[in-house]
């Protein structure tokens, strides 16, 4: 069942065309990653998904409602956390997510048992009486999380969510994805920079200038965007070089780079005695984003 | 049902608010120490500029005691203080609502189903407490002064001076509410904050009495609300001042020349304001700019959804 049915969104400011005719779907329970550059239309079209931002053009069905129609109903069934933690940093952990579980009516003893089932879910019951302003990046973010999950959201949208922490706490809020995904059974929508949280998608969008311009599973776009890379060791240049495929010399080894891997069979098959040592492995998600945008996107950076 | 839930969501989100205004302790200090200085400043500079326009004002061979000067003095002193600090802090109290946009909160805030509505009410409401809050530690120096200087207050006077204190700071947030709604940025906060401190006492009378302004000028302020706010405060402040003066046997004529004079009396057009007049446009205001405020958060939800 899909829960996001967006069909030819347009929005322009001024000029500027943000969004130009972007369709996509969402299937119940995917992890669904949105890529593309600053600039891209990412956030505007999440700020038009979760009723944040008027649409110039195209339909927006959550749920197989439409969102023009439903949007109280509709917005209700979304939880974001954003790009930047917007919580109130003066105020403690418990106070800034009692007075927003207040937004969507949960007061009192509902707030109390919703609260007892995040902080066991996300782990931080220890934190509830610390100022929000005082974590650190990696326990802002499992609050901003909790503030997210507060009125059980069907869909969870994550804006650039690991963008500026560090690879240890970058792991650990993958962990409380994973697990909200598998036990909650949550549809996931996310946009990163980071192409490695993108390649554990069900499903990739990429989009550039307002548009789609590659749409697929990790694999599939694997397969049309990159080939085969073939790593070999122990041999000297000259052998590398005789296979007739471009290559580079990574370390002691030579990585070769193949079309596709019916080709890397062949080479194997064809010179047995080079692949005594060697290894292959399919393109990455950097390679498909250089090959369809011509930009390249780590971590934050273009 | 549902407008029980909404007044729930209403108290949490003037909770959260106020707890922020309070627990910012930039903003709160500022907002109670600037009141206090203002005190200082006026005690200090204005208070002799007031002596001696008030003994100047007597016809000669007039014996007026001490006490009765010093009371008239405190009570412009204090009435001037609290007609600028009711409209100033409310604009202070009030920043929360353009550094939510700022930082991003506002965006946490309306991405659930709250109405935008409730959003504004909750702001509007809590800068109206904390402004009170505040002008009431500055009314209760300014008491503290008066006392010393001369006490003249009746128990009526207070009750009235408490109720201009709540419909000013209520006017004053719900002027901040309107303005502060078309601003987005940091930079614009101080600018505004900045006009308002350094141009509202002048334009309601409280640092230069609008009877010694130009024609012109007079019937300019005699259409701005605060005017009216001022000439409250300042009269319930002076009330017992004139009693006294008619006891010891004042002429009315000379009453009625300090009183306008001092701006107790206000002039719409050359024709004179009563007090419940006052009232009036003073309530009317608020409810007026309370409504444009609403409206205006009501229109933005509607244009941002279609």
């Amino acid at each position: 069942m899909d829960v996001i049915k967006i069909e030819n969104l347009r929005k322009s400011f001024g000029v500027v065309k943000a969004v130009q005719g972007v369709s996509f779907k969402v299937k119940e329970g995917e992890l669904f990653a949105f890529l593309g550059v600053n600039g891209a239309g990412k956030s505007t079209t999440i700020s038009i998904l979760c009723g944040q931002l008027k649409k110039d053009g195209g339909r927006v069905e959550i749920n197989g409602k439409n969102l023009d129609e439903n949007p109280e109903e509709l917005k209700a069934q979304f939880g974001v956390v954003f790009q930047n933690s917007v919580l109130d940093k003066p105020l403690s952990v418990y106070d800034n997510l009692k007075s927003r579980a207040a937004l969507y009516k949960i007061t009192g003893d509902a707030f109390e048992n919703r609260l007892g089932e995040l902080t066991e879910m996300l782990d931080f019951k220890d934190l509830l009486r610390r100022p929000f302003g005082k974590l650190s990046g990696g326990q802002k973010r499992r609050i901003d999380i909790a503030r997210a999950l507060l009125h059980k959201p069907k869909i969870l949208v994550l804006d650039e969510p690991t963008t500026g922490l560090d690879p240890q706490t970058r792991k650990t809020v993958w962990k409380v994805i994973e697990r909200l995904r598998k036990e909650e059974k949550m549809t996931v929508f996310l946009t990163t920079h980071y192409m490695e949280e993108a390649s554990d998608a069900d499903y990739v969008v990429i989009l550039d200038g307002g548009k789609i311009v590659a749409e697929g599973s990790p694999l599939a776009l694997k397969n049309a965007y990159t080939g085969d890379f073939i790593t070999l060791y122990g041999v000297e240049e000259e052998t590398a070089s005789a296979l007739g495929f471009p290559y580079e010399k990574i370390g002691e080894a030579y990585r070769v780079a193949v079309p596709d891997t019916a080709t890397a069979t062949a080479l194997i098959q064809k010179y047995p005695q080079v692949f005594a040592d060697y290894e292959i492995v399919k393109g990455k998600m950097d390679d498909v984003f250089l090959a369809v945008t011509g930009k390249k996107l780590t971590g934050g950076r273009e | 049902m549902d407008s029980k839930v909404e007044i729930k969501t209403l108290g949490a989100l003037i909770k959260r608010n106020s707890k922020m205004f309070f627990k910012d302790k930039g903003i709160f200090f500022t907002s109670l120490v600037t009141p206090l200085i203002l005190l200082v400043l006026y005690a200090t500079f204005l208070a002799n500029v007031y002596r001696d326009s008030f003994a100047s004002s007597m016809p000669e061979g007039f014996n007026v005691p001490e006490k009765l000067i010093e009371g008239t003095v405190g009570g412009q002193l204090f009435s001037s203080l609290l007609a600028v600090c009711c409209v100033t802090v409310s604009f202070c109290a009030n920043m929360l609502m353009v550094q939510d946009k700022v930082t991003g909160t506002r965006n946490d805030l309306t991405v659930s189903s709250v109405k935008n509505s409730t959003l504004a009410l909750g702001y509007y409401i809590s800068t109206t407490l904390t402004t009170l809050l505040v002008c009431l530690v500055a009314t209760i120096a300014c008491f503290i002064y008066i006392a010393i200087a001369g006490w003249s207050l009746s128990v009526s006077d207070i009750f009235l001076i408490l109720l201009d204190i709540f419909l000013l700071s209520a006017f004053g947030t719900a002027l901040s509410s309107v303005i502060n709604f078309f601003l987005t940025s940091q930079g614009q906060i101080s600018a505004v904050g900045t006009i308002v401190s350094a141009g509202y006492g002048f334009i309601c009378g409280a640092y230069m009495p609008i009877s010694q302004f130009g024609a012109g000028l007079r019937n300019a302020v005699a259409f701005l609300p605060g005017t009216y706010g001022t000439s409250l405060l300042r009269n319930h402040a002076l009330n017992g001042v004139f009693a006294e003066m008619s006891s010891l046997g004042f002429p009315p004529e000379a009453i009625k020349g300090i009183k306008d004079s001092i701006d107790c009396n206000i002039y719409f057009f050359g024709h004179g304001v009563p007090q419940g007049a006052m009232y009036a446009i003073l309530a009317l205001s608020v409810a007026l700019l309370v409504g444009v405020y609403i409206l205006l958060n009501v229109w933005k939800e509607k244009r941002n959804r279609k």
